[in-house]
């Protein structure tokens, strides 16, 4: 690995002027688990590394004011599946959250790192699109927020502009009854990165939601208010239909190793249609 | 002597070391002055290099050296354990993917990682590489290997590397009821030991001395003799224990090139590769197999008729043998009048294909078990039946003229069936299996083994084995402890050391216990024949007065400790006994492999699964793997190389395979996109049982056990996909994808 | 900001203060630099767990880590394991009563996982075992003997 400077700043204020100062020589670290292995290979080769984890403002913190949830952004995979209230409020995001690596890589790796990578396979995209997360972001011109759908860009790209970082997650606390299911795709049961992420949820008023990754440049999100998803006992053709439309913009990988675009596709109809079942149940359960 | 001695579940001798990270590996030693050094490969298979480049890397401080094949003698010294075909490095063309072409040697490791990226290799790829059986018999195909290489052989102009007859009985004069013919794959994998290979050298005094993660010490050390023309004393090989061996650790591969690093620096270098590079060092020679196999319409075996075409890679390594072992036992376990059997070492621009657990027999019982059960199928027989039907019985000369039966296998069978309950109703959508795995054990061998009965009535035992996690060293000891009443704890084990531990011939087919064992047991009866002789010259009694038995010396009228007769037998100086052992099987150029098998690995597998009709996800349910083993020297070790080598066969069942781009390159290097076991995969239940009969020709009747569980995990896991959800899949691994391929086309 | 530091860390329950290149992995740092080579590199991707180390009570995969990180944090490697008089622990005599450690070579990254499960779950059932231990592979696959390895030391927790 080349050298760099390493920078612990102690506010988000010095680490916005940092990244600002060095613009692309720049590199923000929080878990560290793709940033380590992209500076050995030398795939990135920053003059500086930008450690974010000595910021008081950021340390590891899960808050809850009654109406939000904001998860700050150097808060672990572990610390989000063992809080009380993002179980309780958010399941699905806990079950996307403990399948992303090992125990290991869990008490390392951070939600917005997860995010901020611009990975398509990235675990937690689906439930985020899902629970309608937005992020929180300081910068140069003082902090705003955004959407998740309008965050998450592209492989490896962000909304983020220069001297821009994201402080913090932060998930409204429904106010309906939502029943909501994580699945993915993988070519074992042990840690694997997913051919296939997908969340579903189904909500007041026969909503059903589906966000789904790994099979194009980025996680999507699709609604359907017709109420047949969300129908327990809507025929199967009906929904078949609808899963074809929702499933129309997935667009795989030709050059995959871990799985043939046909494969993609179809595993996307069963899995969707499990996760829709499960979100049903929960919903039903919920209600 | 069960607390300490033979059938003991002794706790592992070096395990200690294990549990607190004191354990010595190769990268875990340092040597004062110590160069690192770092490989230089292109990105391509198969290319011509032009020009190497050095100015840039020489500029990075530290680097003291960058070798190319021009520093090297020429013409560039090849070496090998059956052709010396591989050179030290890349000689004018690289012939696979990482092959080596430069190395840097410097006082850091990141500074030979940084130059080793600036040595810029001039290099045109070559088209036209060969990287399937296919590719490589197209007449137009380029010459993998350098045709002068093999100048007389027959087969020097192909991409053959030689082809093997073997068989029996007339084939084409059978008749049969019915006859089954298929073509099966298997994929090439890799061995995925924990530890990546390392190597070291340091000059030594007018010799070398040589570090390695190897299985072969002594190979090693006339590898190097040779090609460094030095005597065999001057070579001293140090082979710590390996960190997992599983056959890939077998051979040497860098230590000649970090021989001559350190010959010429003058100083200690070391190589220790990446896990992306151990990737393209060493595999599993894949294999296409077709069988044709005759049966009468009982079940009865008529013929087998077999093609293997093993995909080995650009130097041969060992994969020759690989192709002969792998294939002279085609024909499984089972009574056949008549066999026929081609078989092929097919070169090709890929990493070269090594020895690996199983050694071949693995690829060909894919084919063979599971072209039986479609037999059984298309019979309507049971397919527990048609194999105990056609199993030969023990001291049936199942390969004519050769050695027979060695065990009772039906027993194995048997209790394979009654353990995952063969005759018990089945759940709706799962599916069982049953095959049968059978492996000849060492053909030829030659083990040394000295004991020494130190003067306080501690033992030392000095074997050539290397203990890769096999547990060698616990059971030489409780031998030792057994044939000298010797307390474990009171018995070191010395290994790795070639200027200390006498010869061995190597660690592999599963043979140290009976092979190596025997010499140990020998020379602990060459110190009891000692020590009866110095008893009887001190008490003056007739050396027939003199019993030893149990740690007990017992001469009339009076009964001492191995300790006491020692001592007194040696006097006030002390001293020690010294005794030594050999077990030599010589070879027999009449026999097809060189020399008979010294005993047959047999194994049961029993599977009980189902799969995920949507996905195509397999989930074992239940294995069962029932070894013949003779004897369970320690039980405990027994059940953790028999599970262990089962979940490695589930790895290249359910889930490895090299995945290749067009070019010939690897695309799934490393950890991330090479997928083994890990603990999430296991069977939900799973069971290893043994067959005792003391019927192995090793001391107290043990056999080897290492390889016995891989063999027929493939086709008992086919075999149970079939009968879950009807659908035949002859290429491996069964991957989700593949088996939701399987049930899309059929539907 | 600089390219070396010098940090403060306990390791194996011991403060120490040492200066480190910014750089430099965890896992380098231990093997090369402080001479604690029980932790293991192999595939320093994050994959194979073999060079797992407890820090402030968490497994961690020593190789995804810079040793700056570790400034102020305790940190347990395998060599931290067994008791003050230099008794086995229970989980590694465990290991041992169980045939658990084959080859030996992930076996410091099985026992800091399990540690870390003990640690947190003193009576994990079997799924938890597997679960946790997932991130720690083992070629010679002796995922059967680990895992009653880690059961029985956490039953003798229990007399």
């Amino acid at each position: 690995m080349k050298t760099f400077e390493y920078a612990r700043p102690s506010t988000v204020a010095e680490a916005v002027a940092l990244l600002e100062q060095h613009g692309p020589d720049a590199e923000l670290l929080a878990g560290g688990t793709d940033l380590v292995i992209e500076m050995r290979n030398a795939w990135k080769v920053p003059k500086v590394v930008i450690d974010l984890k000595r910021i008081d403002e950021l340390r590891p913190a899960i808050r809850e004011n009654g109406q939000w949830i904001s998860i700050s952004s150097t808060t672990v995979m572990t610390d989000i599946a063992e809080d009380a209230r993002i179980q309780k409020y958010f399941p699905a995001l806990v079950e996307s959250a403990v399948v992303v690596g090992s125990v290991q890589i869990r008490a390392r790796a951070t939600l917005a790192g997860n995010i901020c990578n611009g990975s398509p396979a990235a675990d937690t995209a689906p439930p985020l699109l899902i629970y309608r997360a937005v992020v929180a972001i300081a910068g140069p011109a003082g902090r705003h927020k955004i959407p998740i759908d309008d965050f998450i860009v592209g492989p490896g790209k962000v909304a983020l502009g220069r001297g821009e970082l994201v402080t913090g997650i932060e998930l409204p606390i429904p106010r309906q009854p939502i029943g909501a299911a994580y699945t993915r795709l993988t070519r074992r049961r042990g840690t694997d990165l997913a051919s296939i992420t997908l969340c579903c949820s189904v909500e007041e008023g026969g909503v059903a939601r589906i966000a789904y990754g790994s099979v194009g440049p980025r996680a999507v999100l699709v609604e359907d208010s017709s109420g047949v998803l969300a129908d327990p006992g809507a025929p199967d053709e009906r929904k078949s239909e609808i899963l074809d439309e929702v499933f129309a913009d997935a667009s795989p990988s030709l050059r995959s190793m871990r799985a043939s675009p046909d494969y993609r596709r179809a595993m996307l109809r069963v899995l969707g249609a499990r996760a829709l079942q499960t979100a049903i149940d929960r919903f039903g359960d919920a209600s | 002597m069960k607390a300490d001695g033979i059938g003991a579940a002794a706790h592992r001798l070096g395990g200690i070391g294990r549990v607190t990270g004191h354990q010595q590996y190769l990268a875990d030693i340092r040597l004062a002055d110590m160069l690192h050094v770092k490989l230089v490969k292109l990105d391509c298979a198969r290319a011509r290099i032009v020009s190497v480049d050095k100015s840039a890397a020489e500029q990075v401080p530290g680097v003291r050296l960058i070798m190319t094949a021009d520093d090297l003698p020429q013409p560039v010294p090849r070496f090998g354990p059956q052709f010396q075909d591989r050179p030290i490095l890349a000689d004018g063309e690289t012939k696979y993917h990482g092959e080596p072409v430069a190395a840097v040697a410097a006082d850091t490791k990141e500074a030979a990682e940084e130059a080793a990226r600036l040595v810029v290799v001039e290099h045109e790829v070559l088209e036209g590489g060969v990287f399937s059986v296919a590719d490589a018999l197209d007449p137009g195909a380029p010459l993998v290997q350098d045709p002068s290489i093999r100048a007389d052989d027959q087969w020097a102009r192909t991409n053959i590397l030689r082809e093997h007859r073997f068989g029996w009985g007339d084939v084409d004069a059978q008749e049969a009821d019915l006859v089954i013919e298929n073509l099966y794959e298997f994929p090439m994998v890799t061995h995925f030991a924990i530890e990546p290979h390392g190597f070291m050298a340091a000059p030594d005094g007018e010799g070398i001395a040589v570090w390695s993660t190897i299985q072969h010490p002594y190979l090693l050390q006339k590898t190097i003799g040779k090609l460094l023309k030095l005597p065999l004393s001057k070579v001293r090989v140090f082979a710590p224990d390996p960190g997992g061996g599983f056959g890939g650790k077998q051979n040497p591969k860098l230590e000649p090139l970090v021989a001559y690093i350190a010959l010429h620096t003058g100083r200690p270098a070391r190589l220790v590769l990446t896990l992306e590079e151990t990737f393209q060092a060493v595999r599993r020679a894949s294999a296409e197999v077709t069988v044709r196999t005759g049966l009468n319409s009982d079940g009865t075996l008529v013929f087998e008729d077999f093609e293997c075409n093993f995909l080995i890679g650009a130097y041969v390594d060992i994969a020759d043998r690989v192709v002969t072992k792998g294939s002279y036992l085609a024909a499984g376990p089972y009574r056949v009048p008549a066999v026929r059997i081609v078989a092929r070492g097919i070169l090709s621009h890929t990493t070269p294909s090594t020895a690996f657990r199983g050694f071949g027999i693995p690829q060909v019982t894919w084919a063979r078990e599971s072209n039986l059960d479609e037999g059984a199928r298309a019979l309507g027989i049971d397919r527990l039946e048609i194999r105990l039907h056609n199993l030969a019985e023990k001291g049936e000369e199942f390969v004519p003229g050769d050695t027979p039966a060695d065990g009772h296998w039906v027993q194995s069978v048997q209790r394979a069936a009654e353990l995952i309950g063969w005759d018990q109703p089945l759940a709706p959508g799962r599916g069982r299996g049953i095959a049968l795995g059978l492996k000849s054990g060492p053909t030829t061998g030659l083990s040394y083994s000295t004991v020494r009965l130190l003067a306080d009535g501690s033992v030392l035992v000095f074997s050539g084995t290397s203990d890769m996690g096999q547990g060698a060293r616990t059971v030489f000891a409780q031998i030792a402890s057994q044939e000298l009443g010797v307390p474990l704890d009171r018995i070191s084990v010395v290994m790795g050391d070639s200027s200390v531990v006498p010869y061995d011939q190597q660690t592999s087919a599963s043979r140290s216990s009976v092979l190596m064992g025997t010499a140990v047991f020998n020379a602990c009866l060459d110190i009891r024949n000692k020590l009866t002789a110095l008893i009887a010259a001190r008490f003056e009694v007739p050396e027939s007065d003199i019993s030893i038995e149990g740690g007990v010396v017992r001469i009339p009228d009076v009964e001492m400790t191995i300790t006491e007769a020692l001592q007194a037998g040696l006097g006030p100086l002390g001293g020690e006994l010294v005794g030594n052992g050999e077990m030599r099987k010589d070879k027999d150029p009449s026999h097809p492999l060189g020399g008979s098998a010294a005993f047959f690995e047999f194994n049961t597998t029993a599977i009980e699964l189902e799969v995920d009709p949507g996905t195509g996800e397999i989930t074992i349910l239940r294995h069962i793997t029932v070894g013949d083993v003779g004897t369970a020297l320690n039980p405990l070790q027994v059940a953790g190389q028999d599970e262990g080598a089962a979940i490695m066969g589930l790895g290249h069942t359910l889930m490895e395979h090299y995945i290749f781009d067009e070019d010939g390159r690897i695309r799934n290097l490393g950890a991330i996109d090479y997928r083994i076991p890990t603990s999430m995969d296991l069977p939900l239940q799973m069971r290893s049982d043994s067959i005792e009969n003391a019927d192995g020709p090793g001391p107290y009747g043990v056999k080897g056990i290492s390889e016995g569980a891989l063999l027929a995990v493939s086709p008992a896991v086919g075999s149970a996909v079939t009968e879950a959800t009807g659908l035949i899949i002859r290429d491996l691994p069964l991957t989700p994808q593949r088996v939701w391929e399987a049930m899309t086309e059929r539907a | 900001m600089s390219e070396s530091l010098i940090i403060e860390a306990t390791i194996n329950g011991f403060r120490r203060s040492f200066e480190v290149a910014v750089h430099h992995t965890l896992l380098d740092v231990l093997r090369d630099q402080l001479g604690l080579t029980g932790t293991k590199e192999c595939c320093v991707v994050g994959e194979c767990g073999a060079c797992s180390v407890i820090v402030d009570g968490r497994p961690m995969n020593s190789c995804l880590m810079l040793a700056v990180e570790v400034d102020g944090a305790e940190v347990t490697t395998v060599e931290g394991l067994a008791l003050g008089d230099g008794h086995l622990s229970p989980l590694q005599g465990a290991f041992l009563d169980a045939g658990a450690a084959q080859c030996g070579f992930c076996i410091p990254g099985q026992l800091i996982a399990a540690q870390a499960l003990l640690d947190r779950i003193p009576h994990p059932t079997i799924d938890e075992i597997h679960e946790a231990m997932a991130g720690n592979l083992c070629r010679c696959a002796g995922y059967e003997q680990i895992a009653k390895a880690v059961q029985a030391a956490a039953e003798a927790a229990n007399s």
